[in-house]
């Protein structure tokens, strides 16, 4: 076996990212795949490795050109786009390839009205939602098992443990939205007040739409390479200083029986049980927000406040660029669009550069990134050089 | 004209999860338990995941129960709720072990009354004519 070696992200990208935007799942690989190489400087005769989520990745090889693989790995029921990221880090940290393509691709899924309409189109989410065999059969016939009602489960506990307040999902939602507009990539760039975020809608009471993340097609795409390839390459390399993948159960989080310390608890002790580096190391953070409630949970899990603290935190204006820990730069998935969890480590990856612009969090050497919480997460720390 | 009548989502149980469904049908809630270890398993598995074994079988318990979270259900995802919402969602803990959650509803209990850790017991509630589910409301017992 060889030795371990340094691993390294090379390149970064995104397809075209919109809603419905009639792009296929190859249209949304080829394009977040050229995005990538392009920003490295590389060509697809770099590559010697795929990882993904939500395409295959042994079509995706062949029809990128990539021949032979030398690794190749198909993601499951995973934790968003740290899973395929952490495979190919683990396949270039131990010599099985040199140079990975890490892959989330995602079709925009049914909206809850189309759902309530009774749905045809055949989306494989549609069909996992009315199905009512397996553990469904506990969760269909009750009206339950959307992702927003157990999200809604989960911030409720988080406020009746804590006493967190809406408020303080409010100043989050204000937070992110205000780093979305020193975004231009974000959809919603304009100012949000707590009027707004008082007056959305709610989904899964207590959870609002302003929680969630936004629905949309998005193809992403990360190139990991060895420390010594990614020194050949046109951008400077981020490395990855330790990294850490967790799950507590199986993949139910209606019946999880601590809905207030989940997962990411698990996982944020592992990641720094692997390194010299300290919460109070980090400049950036970049933690899923699917909904509000997982930012909240990653803020306790990681250190960066107590547990339970996470609503004073962000309310005392800690995650606001110019604060003490600026989160989610890019103004998080609820701004950008679902990328499912690639978006974090694309910022995070641009802040350790320098390449933010307005929203560059000046001198930043340590960020972290996450994804998903109860059940299952990762997280990954990664440095300049 | 008599309205279209919208199916609701029935279970389809296995020969695994057949116990739960015919203790509903007698009006009794039943959990599957370790017949070795006496732990109780919910959702039901094939093993037993404090002890491996594969000898389990559903059996009645009390219907008392604390309530650990809710969400009230204001967004249809399914054709049949669509003239149901809004309904409280909850995530009970029954008291026979400790973790041992169950995902259901709260009725007869006003938003504005629902606490965690209040006391719940179990009640049937009949859906449509072919559906009947475990539901909770809260004891008379409040604690």
């Amino acid at each position: 076996m060889a030795k371990r070696n340094r691993v390294a992200i090379a390149g970064v990208g995104y397809s075209t990212i919109g809603r419905k935007t009639g792009l296929t799942i190859e249209d949304l690989v080829a394009q977040a795949t050229q995005a990538a190489l392009d920003d490295g400087g590389m060509t697809v005769g770099d590559i010697d490795g795929i990882s993904t989520l939500g395409s295959e990745a042994l079509a995706d090889g062949w029809m990128l050109g990539i021949e032979p693989l030398n690794w190749f790995s198909t993601s499951g029921a995973s934790p968003a786009f740290v899973h395929p990221a952490l495979m190919s880090i683990a396949a270039v940290a131990s010599g099985m390839c040199h140079t990975a393509l890490a892959l989330r691709i995602i079709r925009q899924q049914p909206s809850g009205a189309e759902l309530a309409a009774g749905d045809t189109s055949g989306n494989p989410m549609t069909a996992g939602l009315a199905a009512t065999s397996g553990d469904r059969q506990f969760l269909t016939p009750f009206g339950a098992g959307s992702a927003t009602q157990w999200a809604g489960l989960l911030t409720q506990r988080h406020m009746a443990q804590y006493g967190t307040t809406e408020e303080q999902f409010g100043h989050h939602a204000i937070t992110q939205r205000h780093h979305a507009s020193l975004n231009e990539d974000a959809f919603f760039r304009d100012p949000l007040t707590m009027e707004d975020y008082l007056a959305a809608r709610f989904v899964s009471k207590p959870l609002r739409i302003l929680d969630c993340d936004y629905p949309c097609d998005s193809g992403s795409a990360v190139i990991f390479t060895t420390e010594e390839r990614a020194r050949d390459f046109a951008k400077p390399p981020v490395f990855v200083d330790a990294c850490s993948l967790s799950a507590i159960r199986d993949l139910n989080f209606e019946i999880l029986e601590d809905m207030a310390v989940t997962s990411p608890a698990h996982c944020a002790r592992e990641l720094w049980s692997r390194t010299d580096l300290r919460p109070a190391d980090v400049d950036t953070a970049h933690l899923y927000d699917g909904f509000s409630v997982i930012t909240f949970q990653w803020l306790e899990a990681l250190g960066f406040c107590g547990p339970g603290e996470a609503g004073p935190f962000v309310e005392e204006g800690n995650t606001r660029l110019g604060g003490r820990l600026p989160v989610n730069t890019d103004g998080g998935a609820c701004n950008v669009g679902r990328r499912h969890g690639a978006n974090f480590c694309i910022e995070a990856t641009r802040q350790l550069r320098g390449e933010c612009g307005e929203r560059q969090v000046e001198g930043a050497e340590v960020s972290v990134f996450s994804n998903a919480f109860g059940p299952f997460s990762g997280a990954v720390l990664l440095t300049k050089d | 004209m008599k309205e279209p009548t919208v199916t609701p989502p029935m279970p389809h149980p296995s020969p695994m999860t057949q116990f739960f469904w015919d203790g509903v049908a007698a009006g009794e809630l039943r959990i599957q338990r370790c017949q070795r270890c006496r732990h109780y398993i919910h959702y039901p598995r094939p093993y037993c995941r404090f002890c491996r074994s594969g000898d389990l079988a559903g059996e009645q318990v009390s219907g008392r129960a604390t309530l650990y979270s809710w969400t009230i259900a204001v967004q249809p995802f399914h054709p049949f709720f669509v003239d149901k919402i809004p309904y409280t969602l909850a995530t009970v803990e029954l008291v026979e072990q400790p973790g041992l959650m169950f995902l259901s509803h709260v009725v007869d209990c006003p938003e504005e009354d629902l606490r965690a850790g209040m006391l719940l017991n179990v009640t049937f509630e009949q859906l449509a004519p072919e559906l009947t589910l475990p539901m909770f409301r809260p004891s008379v017992d409040r604690g």
